[in-house]
C-alpha cells in the first residue's frame, strides 16, 4: 500500500478532532458519544473533545467493571460500557398508541406520533454495528414493521471507531462481528497516538469526510492500525466456538446444567436489558381516570420475567428461571439464527459484565466454532404496522354463563377478501389488547367467540348490537384447510378449543363432497359449558359427520357421554391412515389428543393444533409468544406437529 | 364499547395499623388528581385527612400498618368484613415493616426495657403483615408506596382494569432508566434483583444500592445474591443483615436472614422484677420466636 489517495482514506491529527464533533453538529444534530459518569463510561452528549474519556478505559470481568486511568491521550480506549446503542433507536419506554372512548360509546384508535430528534453516534464500534444490523432485521426484516424504529434508525448518522482495547468480557472474534470496522457506519476511525485515520462508507459520511482537514494517512500510519487491530483480535482470541452450536444447544433442551445456572441467575433482566439486540417488549395502559383517553405505552421486558410469559386464568409456560435462562440462551444463539438468518448475540459481553451474578456466557455454551457469516443488511421492505380498525358489533349471543359470540361487521372500504388470517388482537381502550381467535367468517365480518377470563374480555362479552370495537386485521395463520381435500377429517376442540375449529366445519359443511369422512369431538367441563349445542345437534343431524360430544363432569339433566374428549374415540374404528386432524384445546388435552391420533395412525405431519402463548402485539415484533424457533402470532398460531418436533409437549419452553 | 356510567361512585375507606402514616399520605400527595379522584369516589374514611368518621362497607379500603396488637388484630377481622376489595399498602402491611424485626426476638424483654410500665402495653409478640390474618386483594409494596402506583391502581378501579403493577425486578426500571449497576461498576451492595420494583429505581439513581422496600419479587434469588454479597467482602452475618430492613420479615428475606445470624442489635437483659401477673405478651396466632415458620405465605 503505497499510494493512498485523500479522496479514500484520511488523516485527522489529534487536535483537529474538535473539527469532527462540530461539523457532527452542524446540522442541528445531537451528538452523543462516550462520557464518563457515574462510575463508567456511558454513552450521552458530547460537545466538545473535553466531554470525551481521555486516557480513561475499563476493566470488565464477569459481574465488575471498574474504571481505570491510561494516562494517555487517546479518546477512545475502552471497550463497550453499560449503555447500548439500541436504547436511542429503539427507546426504553414509548407511548405508541392513543385511543379514546367519547360518551356514546364510539372507539377511535390513533398511533402516537414522535419527534424524532437527530442524532450522530460517536464511537460506535464493530459489534455494536452488527447489533444494529440485527435489530434492523428483527424490526424491518418481516411483514410488519417498527415504523418509529426505522425512522430513528435511518436518521442517526454513524460514526464507528476501531476497538483497540478489548475487555477480558469481549468475544466479537467467535461471533464474527469484530473487532474490525466492515460496514453499517457513515464514518469510521481508527485511533492512533496522534490522531486519527479515517474513511467514509456513506455518502453522508463522504459529505462530512470531504470538509474534515484531513492530512494523507502515511503508509506507517496504516501499518500501525493494522498491527492494533491484530493485537486486539490476539487479546480477545476465539473463546467461543460456534460452529454447530445451533444443533447443539437445540440437543441440550433436557441438559440438568440449566437448573444449576438457575441455582446462580438472579432472573434480574440485566443481561437482557443490556444486550443491543434483545428486543422483547411488553405494553400498559395510562389512562384518565374515566378511562376516556388512554395511551398504550411500551417497554422494554424480558423473557426473565415471570409476567412476560403468563397466560389467561394464572397460567405460565416458563415459570421457573432455569426455563427462562434456557429460553434466552437458546434464542440467543439458535433458534435466532432460524427466525432471523443470524445469531443474537454480538460477543460484546455485556450481559457477562452487567451480571450481578457474574455468569459467564462463554462458559455456560460448552463448545466452540468459527462465527455465522452475517449477510449483508437486508434490504428491508417498505413494511406496515398492524392498524387497528373499529368493527361494529351486529349481534351478541350468550353461548354459556361467560361466553359470547359477537357478530362483528367490518367497516367499510376493507379489501375483506384479501385479509386471511386465524386471529384478531381485540382492543379495549384503557384496558389493553387480547388474541381472539376468529371461530366464523362472514361476508360482512366475523364472527369471535369470547370467554370472560378477565377484565378485557369481560367488556368484550358486555358489548351489544352497535357498540364499536377496536380489531387488527386479521392475523396469523390458520387450519389449512386445503390439504385436507379428498381426506377423512378429525376435528378435536377441548372447551374454548372448538371455537377457532369452527370456520373448518363451516368449510365442510359448504363443500362437503370435497372431503372423505368427517369426525368431530367437542369435550367440556360441564354441560353448561358446551358451546354451539344447537349447531353441533344440526350437524349431527345431517348424517354425513360423525359428531361426538362428552363433559368432565355431568349434572342432574345429562344423558350423554362423560369423560375426558380422547374417550370418544380411543376405541373408535376409523382407520386414520388416510386423515388430517386439526386440534385445538388446553395444552394438556393437546397432548393426550396427539398421542390418540398418533396410536389410530395419523402421522405427525397430518396432525395440526392451535398454540397457545402470551401475545401482546400479535405481529412479531415484542417477542412474549416465542416457542422454539417461531412466534406464535406470526408463524402460527396452527402448526403441524412434525413443524413443533420436540418443542411439542416440552415443560418450560 | 359503552359502560354503565351511572353507577353509585364508590366507597372508599383508609385504615391504619401500625405504621406512620406516611403511605396514606401518599394519596394526600396526588395534588394534581386529588380533586378528581374525591370527584369519582366517596373517601368515606380517612383519618389523616378528616375528622369525619365513618363506617363500613367499603367497596374499598386501604389497609396501611403491621398488625402488631391485639386491638388491631380484631380491628383487621372486622374491616375485611365490611370491605369488598382490601388493599394493603406500604412494607408495614405488606411484609410486618421496620416493627417485625421484634419477632426475631424476645418481645417482652424489649417491652420491659423500653416502656417504666410494661404491664400497660398491649401487644402481640410478633407484628405481622396484614395477609398472615385476612384474605388481601391486592397490594402496593413501599417505604412510602409509590404514588404514581397508587393513582394507578385508583384508575384501574374506576375503569374496570387490572393495575398495572409489574412484579419484574427493580433491576428493570434501573436498567430501563439508563442507570449504572451500582454493584457492578462500583462494588456497592444492592437488593435490586430481588427486589419487587415500582420505586422507579430510586436508590441506585443517587448511588446507593436498594435496601429492598417494596420487598421480594417474584423468584427471588437471595442465595445466590447473598453468596455474591460474600463474594464482595462481607461476612455472611453482613450479607444476612443487608437484607433485614423494612420487609425483612418477609420470605425469602425472612428465611435467610435467619439462616445467616438473625437481625442486627442485641436484646437487651430483662430487669430484675418481674412484670405483674396477668401483663405478659398476648400469645400471636402464629408462634413467635421461629420466624422462619411463623406467618403466612409471601
Amino acid at each position: 500500500m503505497t499510494t493512498v489517495t485523500k479522496s479514500a482514506i484520511g488523516f485527522l491529527p489529534r487536535a483537529g478532532f474538535q473539527q469532527l464533533i462540530d461539523l457532527l453538529a452542524e446540522d442541528g444534530r445531537t451528538v452523543i458519544g462516550p462520557t464518563v459518569a457515574d462510575g463508567a463510561i456511558v454513552y450521552g452528549e458530547v460537545r466538545a473533545v473535553s466531554d470525551l474519556p481521555k486516557g480513561i478505559g475499563a476493566e470488565q470481568k464477569p459481574g465488575s467493571y471498574r474504571l481505570v486511568e491510561h494516562g494517555d491521550e487517546r479518546l477512545f480506549a475502552y471497550a463497550v460500557g453499560p449503555t447500548s446503542w439500541k436504547r436511542f433507536v429503539f427507546p426504553p419506554t414509548l407511548e405508541t398508541r392513543e385511543a379514546r372512548r367519547d360518551e356514546d360509546g364510539h372507539v377511535s384508535f390513533a398511533r402516537v406520533a414522535h419527534e424524532i430528534p437527530k442524532l450522530a453516534f460517536l464511537g460506535v464500534r464493530a459489534c455494536e454495528l452488527a447489533a444494529l444490523g440485527i435489530e434492523d432485521r428483527v424490526f424491518l426484516g418481516g411483514p410488519y414493521t417498527d415504523e418509529d424504529y426505522r425512522a430513528r434508525r435511518s436518521g442517526a448518522l454513524i460514526v464507528a471507531v476501531q476497538c483497540a482495547e478489548p475487555a477480558s468480557t469481549c468475544f466479537c472474534t467467535s461471533m464474527g462481528t469484530g473487532p474490525g470496522i466492515r460496514d453499517g457506519h457513515d464514518l469510521s476511525l481508527i485511533e492512533l497516538d496522534d490522531g486519527f485515520i479515517v474513511t467514509a462508507g456513506s455518502p453522508a459520511g463522504s459529505a462530512i469526510f470531504d470538509r474534515l482537514d484531513l492530512a494523507e494517512a502515511s503508509t506507517d500510519q496504516l501499518g500501525d492500525a493494522s498491527d492494533q487491530l491484530v493485537a486486539a483480535r490476539q487479546r480477545i482470541g476465539d473463546p467461543v466456538v460456534t460452529a454447530g452450536l445451533h444443533d447443539r444447544l437445540l440437543a441440550q433442551l433436557d441438559n440438568p446444567h440449566w437448573a444449576e445456572v438457575a441455582e446462580r441467575c438472579l432472573s434480574c433482566t440485566n443481561c437482557t436489558m443490556s444486550c443491543p439486540t434483545c428486543f422483547c417488549t411488553s405494553v400498559g395502559q395510562r389512562s384518565d381516570l374515566d378511562g376516556h383517553v388512554a395511551v398504550t405505552e411500551r417497554r422494554w421486558d424480558s423473557c426473565f420475567t415471570k409476567g412476560f410469559s403468563a397466560v389467561a386464568l394464572g397460567g405460565n409456560f416458563r415459570p421457573r428461571v432455569q426455563d427462562r435462562y434456557r429460553q434466552w440462551l437458546t434464542h440467543k444463539f439458535a433458534t435466532w439464527i432460524d427466525q432471523f438468518g443470524t445469531s443474537g448475540c454480538v460477543g460484546c459481553g455485556r450481559c457477562i459484565a452487567w451480571c450481578p451474578a457474574g455468569i459467564d456466557v462463554r462458559e455456560e455454551l460448552n463448545r466452540i466454532a468459527p462465527p455465522p457469516q452475517i449477510p449483508a443488511k437486508p434490504k428491508a421492505p417498505e413494511g406496515q404496522a398492524p392498524i387497528t380498525r373499529v368493527f361494529r358489533v351486529e349481534a351478541a349471543r350468550q353461548e354459556t354463563h361467560d361466553t359470547v359470540t359477537l357478530a362483528l361487521t367490518r367497516p367499510e372500504g376493507m379489501d375483506w377478501e384479501k385479509e386471511h388470517g386465524e386471529f384478531v388482537m381485540a382492543s379495549v381502550p384503557a384496558v389493553g389488547s387480547v388474541p381472539i381467535s376468529i371461530s366464523r367468517r362472514l361476508p360482512t365480518g366475523m364472527e369471535l367467540t369470547i370467554r370472560a377470563v378477565g377484565p378485557a374480555t369481560t367488556i368484550l362479552t358486555g358489548l351489544a348490537h352497535g357498540a364499536e370495537v377496536g380489531l387488527s386485521a386479521p392475523l396469523g395463520h390458520g387450519w389449512p384447510i386445503e390439504a385436507a381435500e379428498d381426506h377423512d377429517i378429525v376435528i378435536v376442540g377441548g372447551g374454548m378449543g372448538l371455537p377457532p375449529l369452527r370456520p373448518i366445519v363451516d368449510e365442510i359443511v359448504a363443500h362437503r363432497a370435497r372431503y372423505g369422512e368427517v369426525h368431530i369431538y367437542h369435550g367440556a367441563r360441564t354441560p353448561g359449558d358446551l358451546l354451539y349445542t344447537s349447531e353441533l345437534a344440526a350437524w349431527a343431524a345431517r348424517g354425513d359427520l360423525d359428531v361426538g360430544v362428552t363433559v368432565d363432569r355431568a349434572d342432574e339433566h345429562w344423558l350423554g357421554r362423560v369423560g375426558i374428549v380422547t374417550h370418544l374415540f380411543d376405541h373408535a374404528r376409523w382407520d386414520g391412515s388416510r386423515a388430517i386432524a386439526f386440534v385445538c384445546g388446553p395444552e394438556r388435552m393437546i397432548q393426550a389428543t396427539v398421542s390418540t391420533l398418533a396410536s389410530h395412525g395419523i402421522t405427525p405431519d397430518r396432525i395440526f393444533i392451535s398454540m397457545e402463548r402470551h401475545m401482546e402485539c400479535g405481529v412479531g415484533l415484542c417477542g412474549h409468544c416465542q416457542m422454539g424457533p417461531y412466534f406464535v402470532c406470526k408463524d402460527g398460531p396452527v402448526f403441524s406437529l412434525a413443524q413443533l418436533g420436540d418443542v411439542f409437549g416440552r415443560e418450560g419452553i | 364499547m359503552a359502560r354503565a356510567s351511572t353507577t353509585p361512585r364508590p366507597r372508599l375507606g383508609v385504615v391504619k395499623l401500625a405504621s406512620c402514616d406516611g403511605c396514606q399520605l401518599m394519596l394526600l400527595n396526588l395534588e394534581d388528581e386529588l380533586l378528581a379522584i374525591a370527584d369519582r369516589i366517596d373517601i368515606v374514611e380517612f383519618p389523616e385527612a378528616t375528622t369525619h368518621r365513618s363506617s363500613g362497607p367499603y367497596d374499598v379500603v386501604l389497609v396501611e400498618g403491621a398488625v402488631s396488637t391485639p386491638e388491631q388484630l380484631e380491628q383487621i377481622h372486622e374491616v375485611r368484613r365490611e370491605a369488598k376489595l382490601l388493599v394493603t399498602i406500604g412494607a408495614c402491611a405488606t411484609a410486618g415493616g421496620i416493627q417485625a424485626m421484634r419477632n426475631w426476638r424476645d418481645h417482652d424483654a424489649f417491652r420491659a426495657a423500653v416502656y417504666a410500665h410494661p404491664e400497660y402495653i398491649e401487644s402481640l409478640a410478633t407484628a405481622q403483615p396484614v395477609a398472615d390474618y385476612v384474605k388481601v386483594d391486592a397490594e402496593l409494596r413501599g417505604c412510602p408506596i409509590n404514588a404514581g402506583q397508587l393513582l394507578e391502581l385508583v384508575t384501574a378501579l374506576l375503569t374496570g382494569r387490572r393495575p398495572d403493577l409489574p412484579d419484574e425486578a427493580v433491576c428493570a426500571a434501573c436498567k430501563r432508566a439508563g442507570r449504572v449497576c451500582v454493584m457492578v461498576s462500583q462494588g456497592i451492595p444492592c437488593l435490586g434483583p430481588v427486589t419487587m420494583t415500582g420505586c422507579g429505581a430510586l436508590c441506585p439513581g443517587f448511588d446507593r444500592g436498594c435496601y429492598g422496600c417494596f420487598g421480594p419479587r417474584e423468584s427471588a434469588n437471595v442465595d445466590s445474591l447473598s453468596r455474591g454479597f460474600v463474594h464482595m467482602g462481607r461476612t455472611p452475618s453482613e450479607a444476612g443483615r443487608l437484607f433485614a430492613g423494612f420487609t425483612g420479615y418477609a420470605e425469602p428475606f425472612r428465611g435467610l436472614i435467619t439462616e445467616l445470624g438473625g437481625v442486627p442489635g442485641t436484646t437487651p437483659v430483662p430487669r430484675a422484677t418481674a412484670a405483674p401477673e396477668g401483663a405478659a405478651g398476648h400469645a400471636a396466632p402464629t408462634p413467635a420466636g421461629s420466624p422462619a415458620q411463623a406467618g403466612g405465605q409471601r
